[in-house]
């Protein structure tokens, strides 16, 4: 029963789904399963975001009445996730300050902490990339050579600077860049991956609907 | 030999103190090179530009706070755009990480520039999880899967989506991400439903999205700072990213100067290593 409910459940659902996205669902026996099912599926996320939350806090917890290293950092890690949490799913008709419209607690602390120090952390990759660009991009193969060069054009043609230097030569490189680089070979490369992956996902989401993969459930 | 095996094993903090350098110095000395145009960029502009008057369109927040500095100014400009032919904006995230509220700072400031007014010209739908669902879901009932805006209130109170069930009553959808929700637009809700699509998304990321440009699947394409400065230049309003375009050029050029400069030090010592070991 513990295999055999879930594997129903999986193929139920899953054969609702694929009917609904490749025929008109209100002819088939379908009707409208699939708009309920999704339904289904947003009320389910909602609660795993609910369980995130219990599970953090109680291992955070845990850590922070234990001292163990680092406690501090995960007072903060509490702090943080129920000062921004707290305003923000209070009633906004109790107080301007809830909810999450502007000039609430939840908007002001987004502003002006959460987005900062995200894109600052986002912005030190400039540095690193750097650094590493200088350390580690060499050209030490034919393939890493070409790689290099490719980059350096396509690095190039995307900013303004560069642009203008690369059209002070005949043959409008930014042109051909453009038509042979990016809409060429990446194009061709890209597509092949996209395909790749797409038929990948397609036959694992066959396997899990017919029941022979079966980790999802947690076994082998 | 000396001083290129100095520069193979240069600190990196003095690669910081260039790159530091190389973002301030241009805020100081601006050089404002001309932006061109791409050819993704105007396709995208001219679908939007030939739009009716006061169609419904959804602008779509899917980067989180991060990268922020490459994907705004697109929101930003789009969102411009929108108002300046008065369109009626739909906007929404698939990012619980302040996916709606940057939507909700976008939308509101754009809209006052053109006097526009909230659940009549725009609405803020927010966040709902599962985004293949939110997806799916909204091309049978967008009020199914957000009863309310992201305040609360209930969506039938809104003028704006009086006239708006489902996927079918919206004209074109500019989804501006910095991560895989753009293939689900465009998997789902183009291949689905055909509602034509433009993506906005971040430098890293736009490579990819050429093939779906290259198959039609998308209208147009702004990837990255430089393709949300295209936009600023054809909508005639440069902000932000013509305002970065500077330091993104000297950056470049930096990293560009840093490589070809390891090149030479590796090759040197090299060259050296072979000569004392002969």
């Amino acid at each position: 029963m513990k295999t055999t409910a879930p594997v129903a459940i999986a193929f139920i659902a899953g054969l609702i789904m694929v009917v609904s996205f490749f025929f008109n669902e209100e002819t088939t026996f379908v009707g409208g399963l699939s708009q309920e099912l999704l339904n289904w599926l947003i009320i389910i996320g909602g609660f795993t975001l609910l369980l995130g939350v219990v599970s953090i806090t109680r291992v955070n917890w845990a850590a922070v009445t234990k001292k163990k290293e680092g406690w501090i950092y995960k007072v903060f890690t509490l702090l943080s996730i129920f000062v921004m949490a707290i305003p923000a799913v209070l009633p906004n008709s109790w107080s301007s300050l809830f909810g999450r419209d502007s000039g609430s607690i939840y908007d002001w602390l987004f502003i002006y902490l959460q987005a900062p120090m995200m894109a600052t952390m986002f912005a030190t990759l400039a540095f690193y990339i750097a650094s590493a660009a200088y350390r580690a991009f060499r050209a030490r193969t034919v393939e890493a050579t070409l790689l290099l060069i490719t980059a350096t054009f396509v690095m190039l043609w995307r900013v303004p600077m560069g642009e203008a230097f690369l059209n002070l030569f005949p043959g409008d490189i930014p042109n051909f860049l453009n038509t042979y680089i990016m809409n060429g070979v990446n194009l061709a490369v890209q597509r092949g991956i996209i395909i790749g992956a797409a038929l990948g996902a397609a036959s694992m989401s066959l396997r899990i609907i017919l029941g022979i993969e079966r980790t999802y459930m947690g076994r082998g | 030999m000396e001083f290129w095996k100095k520069i193979e094993g240069l600190d990196r903090r003095w690669i910081y103190l260039l790159v530091g350098l190389s973002v301030i110095i241009p805020f100081i000395i601006p050089a404002s090179f001309p932006v061109s145009v791409t050819p993704e960029a105007q396709s995208l502009y001219d679908t939007i530009e030939a739009l009716p008057d006061s169609s419904v369109v959804m602008l779509v927040f899917d980067y989180y706070p991060s990268t922020m500095a490459e994907t705004e100014p697109m929101a930003v400009a789009a969102a411009r755009h929108f108002f300046s032919k008065d369109c009626r904006v739909i906007t929404l995230s698939n990012i619980p990480l302040g996916g709606p509220s940057m939507a909700e700072n976008v939308t509101r400031r754009i809209a006052e520039e053109y006097g526009k007014e909230y659940g009549i010209d725009y609405v803020n739908l927010g966040y709902k999880y599962g985004y293949v669902s939110v997806l799916k879901g909204m091309g049978q009932s967008i009020e199914d899967i957000f009863p309310t805006d992201n305040s609360g209130t209930l969506l039938s109170q809104l003028p704006i989506m009086d006239s708006v069930k489902n996927y079918n009553d919206v004209s074109f959808i500019f989804e501006v991400a910095d991560n895989a929700t753009a293939d689900y637009w465009i998997s789902i809700v183009n291949a689905g439903y055909g509602v034509p699509i433009g993506v906005g998304m971040t430098a890293v990321m736009a490579p990819k999205f050429y093939s779906f440009l290259g198959s039609k699947q998308i209208v147009g394409l702004l990837g990255g700072m430089k393709g949300a400065a295209e936009y600023e230049i054809l909508i005639g309003h440069e902000d932000a990213a013509f305002r970065g375009m500077d330091v993104q050029s000297l950056v470049h050029l930096l990293i560009i100067f840093l490589v070809i400069v390891g090149n030479i030090g590796f090759f040197a010592s090299k060259k050296h290593k072979r000569r004392t070991s002969v």
